[in-house]
């Protein structure tokens, strides 16, 4: 097994495992749109064992955490999102997915100053939620009730980044002067605006879909507009406490 | 001939079009439009204006016919040329959408609007001097944007001039008066750029030096401190390259390229078990959850190092039930002595835990664990063509379902064993009851319909994914798998379409997979203005990169090779005197021409039905309703499919021609690739054309010369060019036979 970033070469092969896991399932453009936006967030697990038949193998990804900025926050506070995460069934109990959303996580601090991270999950899935709730410490929102295409409801949750932002600001103190301004979280340990726009973006470039995700060990939904006639253009995310 | 001039009202008439057809308002743009052309028909402008709203309202035909109505009356309207390029860039012909904007910018050299759409076409088609000039000129208009500056470096960096690259990066560092911000994340991604750009022109020392001052801050830490060790270890600097290697561990310690680059800078001479297992250990005790740790020693411990650490892992493997162990450990097996190790390993563990159903790692009565896992481990390990026993297997997995009778994992690969044992029927059988152990898991439900498919039960399989599609997706599963670009599916059903005689639903499946490729490509449109602005320009970069091999996957490489074998079957058995046994072997599971006349008749059946209804929907359909509504239907009549079943597609009467579309990107993107190479010959060979025949065997006898089936192309070759070549042909008889 390799966890490393993702890269957009791996993501064939990442819709891929999605569509092998998950109900949830999305067009090669929405996973392109969080590999252009946010390259630091998504992480994958790759099985590095299997030999090359061809010189035109792709690494075989086994697991993924698809992850993004929340771009215009309700509450003002910059924080992440899961919008999916997935094993595979053969690659269990390993602890991947943790692992994968540690290390998202930890750049969602470093890289754009998140406060927490959110995610949505199928009240009947206890495997996620043992690993959201017990395992990573999330702590559950809300229900929304029948968040999914299904009609499931989904416990919506959240886990505060602050520890994180502990750890990196003692790292930084540790290590003296080249310390102090590493990261995002700042000195003060102010989050730092995102800036991730100069300007205003217009109507390019959110999440499409809606009533989309969430499978065996996350994720969330987001509908999606189906079809090519979608630009990133029309990738514009819907409020997602609506959904059909 | 120019245009006849607006009057005021009209003029404002057309500002109101404008405006209308960019809100989408296009009833309201079209009738605005008619007004104007009832009493100037002949006003080209407004006839562009209209054809771009009728292309918008999905009539691209018309659109197109109108567009050339207003050029022919006014060539030098920039609008009209603007247009007419935006016609065919929405119809994806980028070569020419390119021409138009020329033409247009020639007609308005400070059109903003004109200029940045032609770059954007550049950059898609690669046509990177075009691009370098295009934003240069963008940047003299807008130098105080920072994404103009950018732009201009990444169009010099993709055209290989990186030393202008960087230039212009640094220009525009210099300019800037005050630091900016440390949380500044487009900065920070420019800097990281520039950083990249200095170390790909093979200046490492600079790039160090550059990263460790200028890019010190950055925001992306793991990319700073991957490049940082990077640096470190080529300029020799091991200590510190260590460090930085160990600082990244620390991070992430299931990256194994991070613990070889330590070893490696550490000087471990790779012989030496017991110090390179140390760092290991160091971490595998660090980080208790750690596998790569404890599982990447085994790959190059030997005798009884191995023995010991291997059987640790397994032990701990199987106490925790890990389902994957055998598929983590199965590329030792190479190395004969570890196959043999592993297996005896897991007889042993069985041995010891055989004090009955409570014994140890048996623990919660979870029977993944422990014994179980032993289980499941010998199955696999019987099953693995390197060390195949499928009659062991059988009994390990019995064994093991015996202890579990609702495990899916067992069943699956209870599953698998039939398969290896050519029993399909079984294998599918097994795996669906496999899935109905678990009926909210995709995953096995996934591998119940590949199971099917294998067996030839297309509709069965249809119906199982069926079982987690969106059911609101017009059209159904299949409806929904092609949405959703679902490569695995479509490449199966096709196959097992054409294993049962069916080649027009074959040949759709293969199309539509060409198809989903050609989106995938598209797709990055929208990212060459997108990327700039969120300033992820690295990221941006691989993407282009990566687009340009898009088709060596093995996904387009699969479905492109059935496509081009089909279509030589075709040629080779015209239809009607395709019999029990196909040239190729494909109609070998016993089903017939018969059968395939049937179904064709069949599929001819449902599409004519299909065309009906759809007329009859279209019939009912009002033309007034309101605008959201109507933007849908626009959206589902464009999406309408005439050849749902394939039958255009298998009636074509040269099969060969439409192999090649097939063919080329295989050739281009795969040369590496035997397969691709020896289809390839067959098709030229079939056409007459001898020397690309020759240019495939070349390169197939290149990566295999021992391969049987180039001997035999190249004997058919030989004995092809020699009586049916004139002397006409001298030349190439010559070229082929020195060849040869």
């Amino acid at each position: 097994m390799d966890i490393r970033p993702l890269r957009p070469d791996d993501i064939p092969l990442i819709q891929h495992a999605n569509l092998e896991n998950l109900p949830e399932n999305y067009f090669l453009k929405y996973y392109l749109y969080h590999a252009l936006s946010w390259p630091q967030l998504s992480y994958v697990a790759v099985d590095v064992s299997r030999p090359k038949r061809t010189p035109y193998d792709y690494p075989k990804i086994v697991g993924y955490v698809l992850a993004k900025m929340e771009e215009e926050p309700t509450d003002g506070v910059q924080h992440g999102h899961i919008t999916s995460l997935s094993v595979m069934r053969t690659h269990r109990r390993l602890g991947i997915a943790e692992k994968l959303m540690r290390q998202s996580q930890l750049a969602m601090v470093e890289t754009f100053g998140a406060h927490y991270v959110s995610l949505h999950v199928r009240v009947s899935n206890k495997a996620a939620i043992h690993l959201y709730r017990d395992t990573l410490g999330f702590k559950t929102e809300k229900t929304e009730a029948q968040y999914y295409a299904d009609q499931e409801d989904a416990f919506c949750m959240k886990l505060d980044l602050s520890p994180i932002r502990e750890q990196i600001r003692e790292a930084a103190a540790e290590s003296g002067t080249k310390s102090t301004k590493d990261g995002a979280t700042g000195e003060k340990g102010t989050p730092t605006e995102d800036k991730d726009e100069g300007e205003p973006v217009g109507d390019v470039g959110r999440d499409p879909k809606k009533d989309g995700a969430a499978g065996k060990e996350a994720d969330t939904k987001v509908k999606v507009k189906v079809g090519r006639a979608l630009g990133v253009g029309e990738l514009v995310e819907r409020d997602e406490s609506k959904h059909s | 001939m120019p245009q006849q001039q607006l009057n005021t009202r009209e003029a404002n008439l057309f500002r109101t079009v404008v405006r209308h057809y960019e809100d989408k308002q296009y009833k309201r743009a079209l009738k605005a439009a008619e007004q104007i052309l009832k009493k100037n028909p002949k006003h080209a402008d407004t006839l562009s204006m209209k054809a771009l709203v009728l292309n918008a309202q999905g009539k691209p035909e018309e659109a197109f016919s109108l567009a050339k109505d207003a050029l022919t009356i006014d060539m030098k309207s920039p609008i009209c040329w603007h247009v007419y390029g935006i016609l065919y860039r929405t119809n994806k012909n980028f070569d020419e959408a390119i021409k138009a904007y020329k033409f247009a910018l020639r007609l308005e050299p400070d059109s903003h609007q004109i200029q940045r759409d032609l770059a954007v076409l550049q950059i898609q088609m690669r046509d990177y001097q075009g691009y370098v000039q295009s934003r240069f000129v963008m940047l003299k208009a807008r130098p105080h944007m920072r994404q103009n500056w950018t732009a201009l470096a990444i169009a010099y960096h993709l055209e290989g001039n990186l030393p202008q690259a960087e230039n212009i990066l640094k220009t525009y560092e210099n300019s800037v008066t005050s630091a900016p911000a440390k949380t500044d994340l487009e900065n920070s991604e420019a800097v990281l750029y520039r950083n990249t750009i200095i170390a790909e022109m093979g200046q490492t020392e600079r790039a160090l030096e550059h990263l460790e001052t200028d890019a010190k801050h950055s925001l992306d830490r793991l990319a700073f401190m991957e490049l940082r060790a990077k640096y470190l270890t080529q300029l020799g600097r091991k200590e510190e390259a260590a460090k930085a290697y160990r600082a990244l561990l620390e991070r992430n310690s299931e990256h194994p390229a991070y613990y070889t680059a330590l070893t490696s800078v550490l000087g471990i001479p790779a012989d030496d078990e017991s110090a390179l297992k140390a760092i290991y250990d160091e971490y595998a005790e660090k980080f208790p959850r750690s596998d790569a740790a404890r599982r990447l020693p085994l790959d190059f411990l030997t005798g009884e190092n191995f023995r010991t650490a291997a059987k640790s892992y397994l032990n701990l493997m199987f106490d925790k039930g890990v389902p994957s162990t055998f598929a983590n450990l199965k590329h030792l097996y190479s190395d004969p002595q570890k196959k043999a190790t592993l297996p005896t390993l897991a007889e042993e563990y069985l041995a010891e835990h055989q004090g009955g159903q409570d014994g140890k790692g048996q623990a919660n009565g979870d029977s993944s664990k422990g014994k179980g896992a032993a289980l499941f481990f010998l199955a696999q390990h019987y099953n693995y063509y390197m060390s195949r026993d499928l009659a062991k297997a059988t009994e390990f997995v019995e064994r093991a379902i015996e202890l579990d009778p609702q495990s899916v994992d067992f069943h699956m690969t209870k599953a698998r064993i039939y398969k290896h044992q050519g029993d399909l029927a079984k294998a599918s059988a097994t795996m669906d009851y496999a899935r109905s152990l678990d009926t909210k898991d995709r995953y096995i439900n996934s591998k119940a319909a590949k199971y099917l498919l294998r067996n030839n039960e297309n509709e069965k399989a249809l119906a199982t994914m069926g079982l987690f599609t969106r059911a609101e997706t017009v059209g159904g599963p299949i409806a929904d798998l092609t949405d959703m670009q679902c490569m695995w599916f479509l490449t199966e059903d096709g196959e097992a379409w054409e294993r049962r005689g069916n080649y027009g639903m074959a040949l759709k499946r293969y199309h539509t997979i060409f198809n989903i490729f050609d989106i995938w490509q598209e797709d990055q449109f929208d990212f060459h203005t997108f990327s700039l602005r969120k300033g992820q320009i690295r990221a941006y970069i691989d993407m282009v990169r990566w687009i340009d091999r898009l088709r060596e996957h093995p996904f387009y490489f699969r479905a492109a090779l059935d496509a081009v074998k089909l279509y030589l079957t075709m040629h080779d058995t015209p239809a009607g005197t395709n019999g029990v046994n196909g040239t190729s072997g494909k109609n070998a599971n016993g089903e017939d021409a018969a059968e395939r006349k049937k179904a064709l008749k069949k599929a001819k059946k449902e599409a004519q039905k299909a065309e009906r209804e759809a007329a009859e929907k279209a019939a009912k359909q009002d033309p007034n309703k309101a605008g959201a509504q109507k933007g849908k239907e626009v959206e589902d009549l464009k999406k309408k499919d005439d050849d749902p079943n394939g039958l255009k597609l298998a009636a074509t009467t040269d099969p060969l021609g439409d192999s090649i579309k097939f063919l080329l990107p295989l050739l281009q993107f795969s040369p590496k690739n035997i397969e691709g190479q020896l289809v390839g010959f067959e098709v030229y060979f079939r056409r007459k054309k001898y020397l690309l025949a020759l240019r495939c065997l070349s390169a197939a006898r290149a990566l295999d010369p021992e391969n049987t089936r180039v001997q035999e192309q190249a004997k058919r070759l030989r004995e092809a060019v020699g009586p049916t070549l004139s002397s006409a042909n001298a030349k190439l008889k010559e070229v082929i036979e020195s060849a040869l």
